[in-house]
């Protein structure tokens, strides 16, 4: 099988599941007991803290929530801002960060959404005309999810800061961490979420990155944990787990990205013989995720098709059913059909050229079968 | 210690007005009944034409009440606390189990007839208990009551109280009328059409047509679990899902594109037909509904029903829409067909499908095609899935 949908989830590792199983059944203490057990179980999941906040370069903390969407809820509903003040996201962000400001928008906040190119990076002209001084708050996220595209986050939380000093920068990076070489100190990025599952950790762990001076508030309460801006028994099986494929991505990451970025180009050049097919993908996106449209093939059919062919990709379009993908394709300016068409392939470490060849192969022949009976 | 509920009264309806067949009936009724409580410990007791679930856990009483609701057969249900026949014993517990105030009545069913008071007696002396516990908050009023409980005393000694009477899904037991081939679509008044029919005691089987690539697992998945709604009513259901995107290639290719759909229901309705024969099933069930869409038209119905002999059920051809959605929803099947997966298929859909199709037209179009061969096939392909 050739699993292609590595935005969606990724496999766990060898090294993820053996601690993960490790901290189930040994290291299995509540690291808030204060006996040798507890104590040790906290330590670790401190080192994979420190861990974290080491690939990220950052000046600030770590916190631990439970998953990449809780990440951006605590980011977008735990920050303090101004109640007359400015919001602003980019036009093409994950759910997460999208319904949230929907629902900030509902208690009342001036929420404006940024355009985006035809790629998926926001527009930095159409962002630079809704920046106010009276702006308090922006989320863009780093590496567009449906898309690959990359934006410079570090130039707008420059301009963000230059304009309205006070505003808090949020990125959405759950698509670039372990994915990218990052440096937040460098830059004025207050606010960054990661998920552990994109990096072959497991689901239900996600963490927020938070620079030095600035203010969370929790939006969970109970037992004061993480600093108490996370309540809620620490999830250290999955943490330790998290801060170790940290560790493994990031120590290859040249390579592996060579090796991924070398099936997407592979991929990239065949799929452009089909003239139909328009690709969405930026050429310096994130060599992780290749998104093309076809205008006579719907997405989902092709997602359908190829899956009996034993290759699992992803889809921008799964008919009306999926709202989301709506709200992108739209953000995209896609025209017609090519709406309904977009599929979207998404790399992993362990993706190699012989799988870049048979998908190539199966997928011209199923794209020429499908492709008669258009759609 | 507080009174349980500790016994359920079944009545059941139709199947009274039987003769001969009564027998058989209750034999379906008995065997529905224990299917649907299965995974529930109790015991089942038969007694002078009730039937009475005892003997189970308290926690479970709802939950066996919820279930006998949707048996087809049952007329009504209540739970009842059974306790000995003894004047006293009966008066303490009707006492506890009233409501503090209010105009109550007592009605007494005394099949008991060796207790030496007639039925008016007990009732006045059970009524003179209930007004002494509740120090005069209770009214005595026979015409104008606001609660009224009943007494059942039986000749196994037992009395059994109850206040509520619950209605059952009434109907026919679930089998006792045949087999039928339900076409089922994902759509609101294909289960609807099935809950109708099974209730008219027949035993369903289900049809499903599948275009993969062009519909999804999720749209599968749609299906079945509309099938597992059924199910609570009318036990285990056979899913058939069969392959249908050859077909509807070929019919794409050889045949006018507004024919596209009339020219589909003809094989699905031949299709149907082989299988429910294969499986005895004695007739063909459809949601369809007058005039509804286009496929639903007097003339398309007369073309798409004329490739088969089995007798084709149509419980909701004069039902509105509105109709059916109160079905689905009281079976809990409108959420689930409401997922928009089916969609999908819209490939195929033509523009502008005929709404008077010929019957001649539909014949001479189809002779373009291998029909037989393509039938063949999809039976071939076809998945047998057990719900339930």
């Amino acid at each position: 099988m050739i699993y292609f949908d590595n935005a969606a989830t990724t496999r766990a590792t060898d090294t993820t599941v053996k601690i993960v199983s490790e901290y189930l059944s040994e290291k299995f203490y509540n690291p808030s007991s204060l006996y040798h057990e507890g104590l040790e179980a906290k330590r670790d999941l401190d080192r994979a803290r420190a861990a974290i906040l080491g690939k990220l370069r950052g000046e600030g903390k770590v916190v631990f929530t439970g998953g990449g969407t809780e990440s951006d809820n605590l980011a977008l509903f735990g920050v303090k801002k101004h109640k007359n003040g400015r919001i602003i996201i980019g036009g093409a962000e994950h759910a997460a960060i999208y319904a949230s400001a929907m629902e900030l928008r509902q208690r009342g906040y001036d929420v404006v959404i940024a355009p985006v190119n035809g790629d998926g990076s926001v527009n930095e002209d159409g962002f630079r005309e809704l920046l106010t001084e009276n702006t308090t708050l922006v989320s863009i996220m780093h590496v567009n999810n449906e898309t690959g595209a990359v934006n410079d986050i570090g130039k707008f939380a420059s301009e963000v800061k230059f304009v309205a000093p006070n505003a808090v920068f949020h990125s959405d990076g759950v698509q670039a961490f372990g994915k990218m070489r990052l440096n937040l100190r460098s830059v004025p990025v207050d606010l960054y979420s990661m998920s552990a599952h994109k990096l072959g950790a497991p689901k239900g762990l996600g963490a927020l990155y938070i620079r030095n001076k600035v203010s969370v508030s929790p939006i969970v309460f109970g037992g004061g944990q993480e600093g108490g801006l996370r309540s809620s028994t620490e999830n250290t099986a999955a943490i330790a787990a998290f801060g170790a494929a940290s560790e493994e991505r990031y120590a290859c990451l040249d390579e592996t990205n060579a090796s991924v970025g070398a099936v997407r180009a592979f991929i990239l050049r065949s799929v452009s013989e089909i003239s139909e097919i328009k690709v969405i993908s930026p050429e310096n996106g994130s060599p992780y995720i290749l998104t093309f449209a076809s205008s006579k093939v719907r997405g989902e059919v092709m997602q359908h098709a190829l899956e009996r062919e034993g290759i699992l990709i992803g889809t921008g379009s799964a008919c009306s059913s999926n709202k989301a993908s709506g709200r992108i394709a739209e953000a995209l300016g896609l025209k017609g059909k090519y709406r309904d068409g977009i599929v979207r392939l998404s790399f992993f470490k362990d993706n190699t050229a012989d799988e870049a060849r048979e998908f190539t192969e199966k997928f011209f022949k199923v794209y020429k079968e499908l492709s008669v009976y258009g759609s | 210690m507080a009174v349980e509920y500790n016994c359920i009264l079944i009545r059941f309806g139709e199947i009274f007005l039987k003769g001969d067949n009564r027998k058989y009936f209750e034999s379906l009724l008995i065997k529905n009944i224990n299917t649907a409580l299965k995974g529930i410990k109790y015991t089942f007791v038969r007694s002078q034409g009730r039937y009475y679930i005892e003997n189970y856990a308290p926690e479970d009483k709802d939950e066996i009440v919820s279930r006998l609701t949707k048996v087809f057969g049952i007329h009504s249900i209540s739970p009842t606390v059974k306790v000995s026949t003894d004047i006293e014993e009966i008066g303490r517990v009707a006492a506890e189990i009233a409501p503090k105030s209010g105009k109550f009545r007592v009605t007494v069913k005394r099949a008991d007839k060796r207790l030496g008071m007639t039925s008016t007696e007990f009732a006045a002396a059970i009524g003179g208990k209930l007004l002494k516990a509740s120090g005069g908050k209770l009214k005595v009023d026979l015409f104008e009551y606001d609660f009224e409980l009943f007494v059942d005393i039986r000749e196994n000694g037992y009395s059994y109280l109850f206040y509520d009477k619950i209605m059952g899904a009434q109907g026919l037991p679930t089998g006792c009328s045949g087999n039928g081939m339900l076409l089922l679509s994902g759509g609101i008044d294909s289960p609807v059409a099935g809950y109708v029919m099974a209730k008219r005691g027949i035993r369903l089987y289900a049809i499903h047509f599948h275009s993969f690539p062009y519909t999804s697992e999720l749209a599968l998945q749609k299906v079945k679990d509309l099938a597992e709604k059924l199910t609570a009513y009318c036990g285990e259901i056979k899913l058939f899902v069969v392959p249908f995107t050859e077909i509807q290639y070929a019919i794409h290719n050889k045949c006018p594109e507004e024919f596209m759909i009339t020219i589909m229901r003809r094989f699905m309705m031949r299709i149907a037909e082989r299988i429910a024969v294969a499986n005895n099933c004695g007739a063909i069930i459809t949601g369809e509904s007058l005039g509804q869409v286009a496929s639903q038209t007097m003339q398309s119905i007369i073309v798409t029903n004329s490739v088969v002999k089995l007798p084709v059920y149509r419980p909701l051809i004069g039902a509105d829409k509105y109709e059916i959605i109160d079905i689905a929803n009281k079976i809990d099947t409108f959420d689930i067909s409401i997922r928009p997966y089916e969609d999908c298929c819209t490939v195929f859909l033509p523009k502008n499908p005929v709404i008077k199709p010929k019957l001649a037209d539909a014949v001479e179009y189809e002779s373009r095609l291998d029909i037989e061969g393509l039938i063949d096939q999809a039976i071939e392909g076809t998945e047998e899935i057990t719900i339930g």
